[in-house]
């Protein structure tokens, strides 16, 4: 096979910063392969992307050593808009890239940079509208697409040009649970044409497809091989902040001979060997809710925005209790975030109650409510503006009228509860995007509110920080603190709430313990999601427990009796 | 909150050449500087609201509502100090308002609303790649037809994140309607820092975003919308030009629509 991007000794470091963000890189990726990069956040995958099409050194300058070519053209001697014609690059931020005043206009605009007449471009964007399923909505406006359809109009106004490589800076992260999975098929149907495709993403599942995998960490290229050969290696990928796969963690944990990079596999795999008796799920656990005091209750809550005309919100009866642990989980639009924001007075419900502590939120003044419940939102950067993190973490007690030994203690208390002591002094800008997260729960926490609300706490956060974020809510909550977590991310809800809240359309379709939530699929299939892959083997498999560890106690606690080993 | 303003419709406005729209609001604009008298420009007014519903686009002008009424009551309000007129209706430690000065001020305000619904006529029937278009095909260089464009689209963006920064330093405790100066300073920072973080990251994530689709701004690039210049242009183009003319006519040598003379 002939080689169709090949690294030659590349090394890369940013303008104005001193350590690396790419060393020595070398290898190769044949035509018509599909290769996934992986690795922690900062370990240089954008970076490695960016080197592909020449935005590493023309347009992110820095020190530059080494050669990428790609498809016989030397990415850093070319100009980045000559480089389109090899290259084609869908970048991590998809709303930024699309400008256009609808879906057709988007899809035409790089046929325009390469001087099609309008018949060629009609066709290739009927065509490639096609190809990623948007071709009903021609005529849209892009700022009403959904965050999968955004991105697979990115993917597709890139595909339009038909480079012959097209490298995707992980089209997944920040997409609710079906988009996720229309680009995942999408980049499976991508593979079969002749085109070389690059794509990074944090998601061991999502590497299983590929043909090779390319492991960094620091900059540094640690690992490639076939999926096989590095996914079976837990403690590698975990070293590179990727979560392992759970079936092959558990088949380590277990001492199960046997590699299954999927859940059918797994189960192949324990059937024919006979890991596991038959056996019929009884006698689970259910795990009992918390009854401590009622601190939220919604009722009959519905609400309209001004300018819609459907409800965002239908009829919600809703009681949430002291020290509960909630994970709010549902598509994108499905009501979530509008309903977290009548828990602290953001939005005002067209009719029916939003009740704090048993008193209407209209009821409190305007100082009061930050106390009772904090919000933490997704992206940090929306709320982040001192020159220090002390002063950052400061300004919400402060605004509310806390000084002097309240305020120094709630502060230390803070930094201390979200791992952040010591980083008084530093600029919350230069930190990273997993501490710049713990800066804003910081910030929230300093008030010391009751109820602390988290939108997606963990996009854009590798395992690691992840595990740290989450690790760090489960402290507070240990402490008191109710915690509601807005999620995509099913293992969260899976591993660390006591109680999940299923939404689809502006209604409540299943509110219980978690364990239980998560054992009915079919409820999960009509909110458009789908358990992980530990909780779907945990389901076949008759188990209760729902982390690895419990699940790995309770089958040896069962005595089971492999027959072949 | 949505900003944008194109209003995709199928009305024989949508239609037109981008270039005759341009046109046609500056000939607005322009007969708009005609008469200084409020019921002169409220006939104006009055008629680019009858082109505002032929082009089914009123709810484009409800969206700014409260814009245009800030303008048009300001205009109102402080016009009258700074113009001299001869019916002085009160008077005041040296401050006068006279019936000339209070109408014209009116005028005024009227006017400033209809430069604002023209303007928004423009952009609620027009595609910003049609007013990149037709800009170009009016001789201005690309990289700055180019720019005014993308200014247009980026507005809904950034207020877009302006508005989830508001919701986000609220939750802290931020108070938006305290009346103390020095709070009112205080919260300037915890809006305006990243807001204009937010900006800077997503304009560079754009420039990177058309440069890797072999955008420059110096090169020949074909057009997906091409704009047709049909019979009806040249009608909507010599009507306006006609109007105009009888405006300039009727101002000049028939002195109608004047509260003020010597005054635009």
């Amino acid at each position: 096979m002939t080689s169709s991007i090949v690294f030659d000794h590349l090394s890369f470091s940013y303008q104005n910063t001193t350590a690396p963000a790419l060393q020595d890189i070398s290898g190769e990726m044949s035509r018509g392969s599909f290769t996934m990069v992986m690795g922690h956040s900062g370990a240089g995958k954008s970076t490695l992307c960016c080197a592909i099409n020449g935005l590493v050194p023309r347009f992110l300058r820095g020190d530059y050593v080494g050669r990428v070519m790609a498809e016989g053209m030397e990415a850093g001697k070319n100009s980045v808009p000559d480089m389109a014609r090899a290259v084609g690059i869908v970048l991590q931020d998809f709303e930024a890239q699309l400008f256009s005043t609808n879906v057709e206009l988007e899809m035409a605009f790089g046929l325009e940079n390469q001087c099609l007449p309008k018949a060629a471009m009609e066709e290739r964007i009927h065509a490639y509208l096609r190809v990623v399923g948007l071709e009903e909505l021609l005529r849209r406006d892009t700022a009403t697409l959904s965050g999968g359809q955004k991105q697979r109009l990115a993917i597709g106004s890139v595909l339009a040009m038909e480079p012959p490589v097209l490298v995707m800076d992980e089209p997944t992260t920040d997409i609710d649970p079906e988009g996720r999975h229309h680009i995942l098929s999408l980049i499976r149907r991508l593979r079969t044409q002749e085109r070389t495709l690059v794509v990074t993403d944090l998601d061991a599942e999502a590497a299983v497809q590929a043909d090779q995998i390319w492991l960094l960490r620091d900059g540094q290229l640690l690992a490639k091989g076939r999926p096989a050969e590095i996914l079976t290696d837990s403690s590698l990928i975990e070293s590179c902040g990727i979560r392992p796969l759970a079936t092959i963690a558990l088949f380590q944990e277990m001492n199960w001979p046997g590699q299954p990079l999927t859940v059918d596999a797994a189960l192949a795999e324990i059937e024919n060997q006979g890991l596991l008796r038959p056996r019929r799920p009884e006698g689970r656990n259910i795990s009992v809710l918390n009854h401590g005091k009622v601190i939220l209750e919604t009722r009959n809550l519905s609400y309209q925005y001004p300018a819609g005309s459907t409800n965002a919100l239908n009829d919600i009866d809703l009681i949430i209790h002291e020290g509960d642990f909630v994970a709010m989980l549902g598509q994108n639009g499905s009501g979530k975030t509008t309903l977290a924001k009548h828990f602290n007075g953001l939005l005002k419900p067209t009719t029916g109650y939003m009740l704090v502590r048993g008193r209407r939120v209209n009821s409190y003044r305007r100082d009061e409510l930050p106390r009772e419940v904090g919000y933490v939102f997704q992206n940090p950067d929306h709320q982040i503006f001192a020159p220090t993190v002390g002063e950052e973490v400061s300004f919400g007690p402060r605004i509310l009228g806390m000084d002097g030994k309240t305020l120094e203690r709630n502060i230390a208390e803070a930094l201390d509860a979200t791992g952040l002591s010591g980083f008084e002094d530093k600029n919350p800008f230069l930190l990273n995007r997993g501490e710049r997260q713990r800066v804003a729960v910081a910030s929230i926490l300093a008030v010391k509110p009751a109820v602390i609300i988290l939108d997606e706490p963990t996009t854009g956060l590798d395992y690691v920080h992840q595990l740290d974020t989450m690790e760090m809510l489960k402290r507070l909550n240990q402490l008191g603190h109710t915690i509601i977590v807005i999620t995509h991310a099913m293992w969260i809800a899976e591993a660390y709430a006591r109680r999940s809240i299923l939404m689809k359309e502006g209604r409540i379709l299943l509110d219980g313990p978690t364990s239980e939530v998560f054992s009915d699929e079919t409820m999960l299939a009509a909110a458009s999601l789908a358990p992980s892959d530990l909780i779907r083997l945990r389901n076949r498999l008759g188990l209760a427990a729902m982390t690895l560890n419990d699940m790995v106690k309770e089958l040896k606690s069962e005595a089971v009796s492999p027959r072949s080993f | 909150m949505n900003l944008t303003f194109y209003n995709d419709r199928a009305t024989w406005l949508h239609r037109l050449d981008p270039r005759t729209k341009i046109g046609g609001v500056l000939l607005i604009f322009v007969v708009c500087l005609c008469f200084n008298h409020p019921l002169f420009i409220a006939g104006i007014l009055a008629s680019v609201l009858a082109i505002f519903t032929a082009a089914k686009s009123l709810k484009v002008l409800w969206k700014l509502r409260f814009l245009l009424v800030l303008l048009f009551v300001f205009s109102v309000v402080l016009w009258p100090f700074f113009i001299k007129g001869k019916t002085i209706l009160l008077e005041w430690h040296g401050l006068e308002v006279s019936r000339e000065s209070l109408l014209y001020g009116l005028a005024m305000g009227l006017r400033l609303t209809t430069f604002v619904s023209a303007g928004l006529l423009l952009l609620a029937t027009t595609k910003n790649e049609e007013i990149t278009n037709g800009l170009i095909r009016l001789g201005i260089p690309y990289p700055v037809a180019f720019a005014l464009a993308t200014a247009i689209r980026l507005a809904p963006t950034f207020a877009d994140a302006g508005a989830t920064i508001v919701q986000a330093q609220v939750s802290r405790g931020l108070d938006l309607d305290s009346k103390n100066i020095f709070g009112r300073f205080k919260r300037f920072a915890p809006l305006s820092i990243p807001i204009f973080i937010s900006a800077m990251r997503y304009t560079n994530f754009l420039a990177m975003a058309l440069e890797s689709k072999g955008f420059r701004p110096d090169a020949p690039r074909t057009s997906y919308y091409e704009p047709q210049t049909t019979g009806r242009d040249w009608l909507v183009l010599g009507s306006l030009t006609l109007i105009l003319a009888a405006c300039l006519y009727m101002r000049v040598a028939l002195h109608w629509g004047i509260i003020i003379s010597g005054r635009l």
